[in-house]
């Protein structure tokens, strides 16, 4: 056991270190990717800051406090991005195409393969913002940084990256029996636009589906919220654990079936 | 080695009404039908044999190798190599097979060759030094020596073929899949393919299944033909016994010194043979005789022929095995497989 994840680590760190050199094939292609990022990660804070600048305070949150959620949720996603991208094209043409036969005649767990195979650069324009973010409301927002929050930080941020790619990996899934699903991947999406910003400020139906069903709230405002306030970490941090497990779960099992009827395509 | 056993695939087809209706209709509707793309095919493969699997489009050859590499799964029936089942072992069964798909290639597409090459060795767990004796067969039978720094992109695709074999090799697989090797390379590359196949084959007894609609990979390379169609076996034998068992049909080539002349041959009345057993094509002075020579001999036909009219050049022409599986796949020759 120890010896296969040792195993799996070496072969994923082959893919990045791949992926790196392929960088270095299309350097424009990666600057204009990261630029376009920073362009799109501006225009939305402007957006805030309008908004702000009318409005000192949202249902009760400040606007440095809106900010440092908006900034926590770019970390899971920036580094869901990060590794666990090809599943998008998985979705898209792979199971359709017929592309996915290559996985599954190699002596590797296809679904790890395929996970960790892509490792997107661009990705760090999310983690720089959402870090820079997060950094700037030091100072205005009270936040203990105790040894024990610090830790909860670090562990609470890998699983909410596991909801993201937990949801990913069920919609990816799905194309096994429908031979395409990266617009139902992307659907699911747009939906985490909602997770930037705190979850009272929607109504019942909104609210309970971005918790309850596609949690993405989980994956930013409720453990944000426990950062800044304090208040209920059971719901706030063990939701996310919880979200996580879950999503990963039904996503293997589904996968796992998926594959058992794969059609392969002609040639 | 190999044992495939009354195996089965069923696909799942949706039936779509034409236009943008019916695919609304068929989305909200679906009706569907169950197509039976392999039906009972069985074969054995012993150890170090190279096969010729071969058939028509859509006789179900690809659906066949994809259910023995692991890909797709049976509906029924099994496949098993060195008796392990690649659905119930796959991470242990791939390690013994190699797998070309002429039409894809399993290659980094962005990176030099030789990256490929190391993730491979990573992925097999292939030791440096058995490594690097393989690197240096495959250089020396493939050529790659050429290319190896190339980003794949750059490859032609004859140089694309030769480093995917050499890839699906690196591990020194037991089994060898070829999914059409030679699709659409030219004569010389087709020719390295070739010599590489049975050189690997001869030194390392490399078990080798090889699909192709080039019958010359066949008749060079492979001891024994499996044929499919519809899914379903249609030969098993050496290409031996392809050409006794439906190789009767000979073909006598001459030209006439006179063009009227044709009309002093009647091979029909002559020798009693019906429209299946006798077939003359003549243009000008040229005639071509197709007959079965089972019923009448070689002989025969060539002194009739001398007696009847003058020539000015003759030639027999052996059975071919071209001609042969043209004449199955069209059904021209019953089986009695």
């Amino acid at each position: 056991m120890l010896k296969e994840i040792k195993r799996l680590l070496k072969m994923h760190r082959i893919f990045i270190a791949q992926d790196l050199k392929k960088l270095m094939e299309y350097k424009v292609d990666f600057l204009t990717g990261m630029l376009g990022f920073i362009v799109y990660q501006t225009i939305n804070l402007i957006f805030l800051w309008v908004i702000f600048s009318n409005i000192p305070a949202l249902k009760g949150w400040t606007y440095e406090q809106i900010i440092f959620i908006y900034g926590f949720s770019l970390l899971p996603k920036g580094i869901d991005h990060l590794f666990f991208d090809q599943l998008w094209n998985v979705g898209y043409s792979y199971i359709s195409r017929g592309d996915f036969d290559k996985y599954l005649t190699r002596p590797l767990n296809p679904l790890f393969t395929v996970i960790v195979e892509r490792f997107q650069v661009d990705a760090l324009g999310e983690l720089i913002v959402g870090v820079a973010l997060m950094a700037s409301t030091v100072g205005s927002v009270s936040i203990q940084w105790s040894v024990l929050n610090v830790i909860l930080f670090l562990l609470i941020v890998p699983f909410a990256t596991l909801i993201y790619t937990g949801i990913k990996i069920i919609t990816t899934a799905v194309a096994f029996w429908t031979k395409r699903s990266g617009q139902i991947t992307h659907v699911f999406y747009l939906v985490n636009d909602f997770a930037k910003y705190p979850t009272t400020i929607y109504n019942d139906v909104i609210r309970n589906v971005i918790t309850y069903i596609i949690p993405f709230a989980f994956t930013a405002f409720y453990p944000a919220s426990y950062f800044l306030t304090g208040e209920n970490p059971l719901f706030n941090l063990g939701g996310t654990v919880v979200a996580a497990a879950v999503l990963m779960t039904v996503g293997v099992l589904l996968w796992n079936k998926g594959m058992s009827v794969y059609e392969s395509a002609g040639s | 080695m190999i044992y495939v056993d009354n195996i089965t695939k069923e696909f799942k087809k949706t039936i779509k009404q034409p236009g943008l209706l019916g695919s609304f209709k068929s989305l909200f509707n679906p009706k569907t039908e169950k197509i039976k793309a392999v039906d009972g095919i069985s074969f054995h493969v012993p150890k170090g044999e190279i096969l010729g699997f071969i058939g028509p489009n859509g006789a179900g050859k690809s659906t066949v190798i994809k259910m023995l590499t692991g890909i797709l799964t049976p509906s029924s029936g099994t496949c098993s190599i060195d008796g392990r089942i690649p659905q119930k072992d796959r991470k242990n069964y791939v390690r013994e097979i190699g797998v070309v798909f002429g039409q894809r290639t399993q290659l980094w597409w962005d990176l030099p060759l030789t990256e490929t090459y190391a993730v491979l060795k990573e992925i097999y767990e292939v030791e440096d030094s058995a490594y690097k004796r393989k690197m240096e067969l495959l250089n020396e039978v493939l050529d790659l020596q050429d290319f190896i720094k190339s980003p794949v992109r750059t490859l032609s695709l004859g140089q694309r073929m030769r480093a995917d074999i050499a890839a699906s090799l690196l591990h020194s697989p037991k089994v060898l899949f070829l999914d059409e090797p030679t699709i659409g390379l030219d004569v010389v590359v087709k020719d390295n393919i070739r010599r590489a196949i049975a050189q690997i084959n001869a030194e390392e007894k490399t078990t080798v299944i090889l699909t192709t609609h080039d019958l010359s990979d066949i008749e060079l390379l492979a001891d024994r033909i499996v044929m499919i169609d519809k899914g379903r076996n249609v030969f098993d034998g050496t290409v031996g016994e392809l050409k006794q068992n439906y190789g009767q049909m000979r073909e006598l080539n001459f030209e006439l010194q006179r063009a009227e002349d044709k009309a002093l041959l009647d091979y029909g009345k002559h020798f009693g043979l019906g429209e299946d057993d006798l077939k003359v094509i003549s243009d000008g002075v040229n005639v071509t005789v197709r007959f079965n020579s089972e019923l009448v001999p070689v002989g025969d036909m060539l002194s009739y022929t001398l007696s009847q009219v003058h020539l000015s050049d003759i030639s027999v022409k052996d059975a071919d095995i071209e001609e042969i599986i043209r004449r199955l796949y069209k059904k021209e020759v019953r089986i009695d497989a």
